[in-house]
């Protein structure tokens, strides 16, 4: 007859499993307790913030979106908005242009010196943004970049563009180039080849490479504040600077932030669905 | 539809040649092989008549045209890659009117082409599909599709039977040889594979090295071999090499090798006399040595050897005898399966004096190819 004796593999098994569970519950809560606290503020009303004493409830007493209303009834904050979106879709739009084409030839091309070329990009973002911005926003100045949205969105495509370049030349490196020689034998130019077959297989790559550039620029604090200072053209993040000086309600600070990462987290959820890679099976073998 | 000339055409990557002075002519409508082992060049070949790679010398032409300046784009050529290289974001009908829509041809001929293309290679109902939800099989029938609806002067096929399963290969070299015959194109395709080679294509061009070793039709390539490059890499099980000396005994001119002496045909007996002492590689097929208790008739030009079975390989409707003879050389043959014969044991084979071969020592050629 069978002993029903306990298997003690069974026992350690069962404690991996839990110390398991512990570890991803507690990077989840890393997660999201930021993320709860923010919302939370955002929709507190007063008394669920200065409690005189009580224990600051889980939940608002009285959950209230009048941060968000106050904020929207703001005409300045509808321009800080604008200017913000001004600056990250320019600088999108003028990083793709010089980065797409970069990332093309030094994807695709025996290019001489393109392992120096590729450290002096990416040495660019090896100083820690607070010891470059000096000497740029020095230049600028020269230039008479300062509070000009030419100078944010030069300085935003400046810090995009090694990431630009090295995202898409991945994307166009890993395009079989089986392809390109195939195209070009039926009939195709160089013209022809990259527009009708390397950039429609690169998009996903691109894509990603745009939504992170998007929110770069929009989350950029420090560039934006050297360079627009507080002057007229104000963006979001230098905005919440801006109100944080004058020791606003916490739940306004909240609603800002909130606005602030709402774009984040959207593009997040739809840079997922393009990193999702399989584009070029089928292709080849 | 056009003829194919290359005059010693030759290619160098850094100190090493790939190519070295190449010179081939091909027919107009003729189906040709390049066919040698990975690395002799034979896809860079292909490349540089594709305009896909540089000629560094030499003289390609293509209906009696230089075609060595001209880009890719321009040539009148198809290829299709080994890895078939659809395009993977079109579907398959995009895919196939992709030269077409490229080479500006109206709508009405772009979409008679396709159809016609849909017909030949039985892809109708699969237009809409993208390449990755067809099968190998399929993909290939696309990709030749894709190639054909151009009318090229030239189909260039770059090994396009390597990703398929044996019994779809077979199907796919059929339809190829009737594709052939229906369209008539002048077809260079490349293969290390010898049965494509032999099946298929109306003469071999045989590489090595970068080298041209013979040029020939399959039977030629397979009965005279014109190198010894050429006698190994064609024929399977592989030829039989021992090192020979040609010598005269009385009435019979042969071979002393280390298995014997081995008789050649009284054809050659003039020749072999005027070389007499000359050390030569001898290449014997294992198909021209027969198990002697099963030899109908015995020819004059055969001799008989005394081998010890070492072991047998069945091949299925054939058996392969690896054994030893004297001075324990090895000696491969094949008998038919119903010879009952065991390892350990002492056996008696002719060799087929006419199917003997001779190699040069210095230069591996052929020493009666012509």
């Amino acid at each position: 007859m069978r002993m029903a004796v306990p298997d003690p593999s069974l026992h350690i098994k069962r404690a991996k499993t839990a110390l398991w569970a512990a570890a991803l519950a507690s990077a989840v809560l890393l997660v999201v307790v930021p993320v709860y606290l923010l919302v939370k503020y955002s929709i507190s009303d007063a008394a669920s913030i200065n409690t005189g004493g009580a224990p600051i409830p889980l939940w608002p007493y009285h959950p209230t979106f009048r941060s968000f209303t106050y904020l929207f009834s703001d005409a300045h904050f509808y321009g800080v908005i604008i200017n913000s979106l001004i600056i990250a879709v320019c600088t999108v739009g003028l990083s793709m242009c010089l980065g797409v084409p970069a990332a093309y030839v030094l994807g695709r091309f025996r290019v001489p010196g393109r392992r120096l070329l590729l450290l002096g990009l990416i040495s660019v973002r090896l100083f820690p943004d607070i010891a470059s911005v000096i000497p740029i926003t020095e230049f600028f100045i020269r230039l008479r970049l300062q509070n000009t949205y030419a100078g944010a969105i030069l300085a935003h495509t400046l810090l995009a563009l090694p990431y630009v370049i090295f995202i898409g030349m991945s994307a166009f490196e890993s395009i079989p180039a089986d392809l390109d020689q195939q195209a070009r034998v039926l009939g195709a130019n160089r013209f022809s080849v990259f527009f009708r077959i390397l950039l429609p297989l690169a998009v996903p790559g691109l894509v990603a490479a745009a939504i992170y550039t998007f929110l770069l620029s929009w989350d950029e604090f420090i560039f934006a504040y050297f360079i627009l200072g507080l002057g007229k053209i104000s963006t979001l993040t230098l905005y919440l600077k801006q109100k944080l000086a004058y020791s606003p309600p916490q739940n306004l600070l909240a609603a800002i932030s909130v606005l602030l990462s709402l774009p984040v987290i959207v593009f997040s959820l739809m840079l997922q669905k393009y990193m999702t890679t399989g584009i070029t099976t089928g292709s080849v073998k | 539809m056009a003829e194919v000339l290359l005059k010693c055409i030759s290619k160098r990557l850094g100190a090493t040649s790939i190519i070295d002075c190449l010179t081939l002519d091909i027919g107009n409508g003729e189906f040709i092989t390049l066919l040698g082992p990975s690395g002799c060049g034979k896809t860079t070949l292909l490349k540089m008549i594709a305009g896909l790679e540089t000629i560094d010398k030499g003289d390609l032409y293509i209906g009696g045209k230089r075609y060595n300046d001209l880009p890719a784009q321009n040539r009148k050529l198809a290829m299709v890659f080994q890895s078939y290289a659809l395009f993977p974001h079109m579907s398959v009908a995009q895919n196939v009117k992709f030269g077409l829509s490229i080479n500006k041809v109206p709508a009405e001929t772009s979409r008679k082409k396709l159809s016609w293309a849909i017909d030949m290679f039985e892809l109708s109902g699969l237009e809409d599909r993208l390449p990755r939800e067809i099968s190998g099989g399929q993909r290939q029938r696309v990709a030749l599709a894709r190639a054909l609806v151009l009318d090229p002067d030239v189909l260039l096929l770059d090994e396009p039977l390597s990703n398929l399963d044996a019994a779809l290969r077979e199907t796919a070299m059929e339809e190829l040889k009737r594709i052939h015959s229906q369209v008539g194109t002048t077809i260079i395709y490349v293969t290390h594979n010898q049965v494509e080679a032999m099946t298929m294509s109306q003469r071999i061009a045989v590489l090595s090295k970068g080298r041209l070793e013979q040029y020939d039709t399959p039977r030629t390539v397979y009965d005279s071999p014109a190198t010894r490059f050429s006698a190994s890499f064609i024929g399977s099980p592989a030829m039989n090499f021992f090192a020979g000396k040609v010598e005269v005994h009385g009435e019979d001119a042969g071979v002393v090798t280390p298995v014997g002496f081995i008789k050649l045909d009284k054809e050659r007996f003039a020749p072999l006399q005027a070389m007499t002492g000359r050390p030569v590689t001898v290449g014997i097929r294992p198909q021209n040595i027969a198990y002697a208790e099963h030899h109908e008739s015995k020819r004059y030009s055969d001799t008989m050897l005394s081998v010890s079975v070492e072991l047998i390989e069945t091949l299925g409707d054939r058996s392969l005898v690896v054994s030893r003879g004297e001075n324990g050389t090895p000696l491969r043959f094949l008998i038919t399966r119903d010879i009952a014969i065991e390892p350990q044991e002492m056996v008696d084979v002719f060799v087929d004096g006419r199917r003997v071969h001779l190699f040069d020592l210095d230069t591996d050629k052929n020493v009666f190819y012509s």
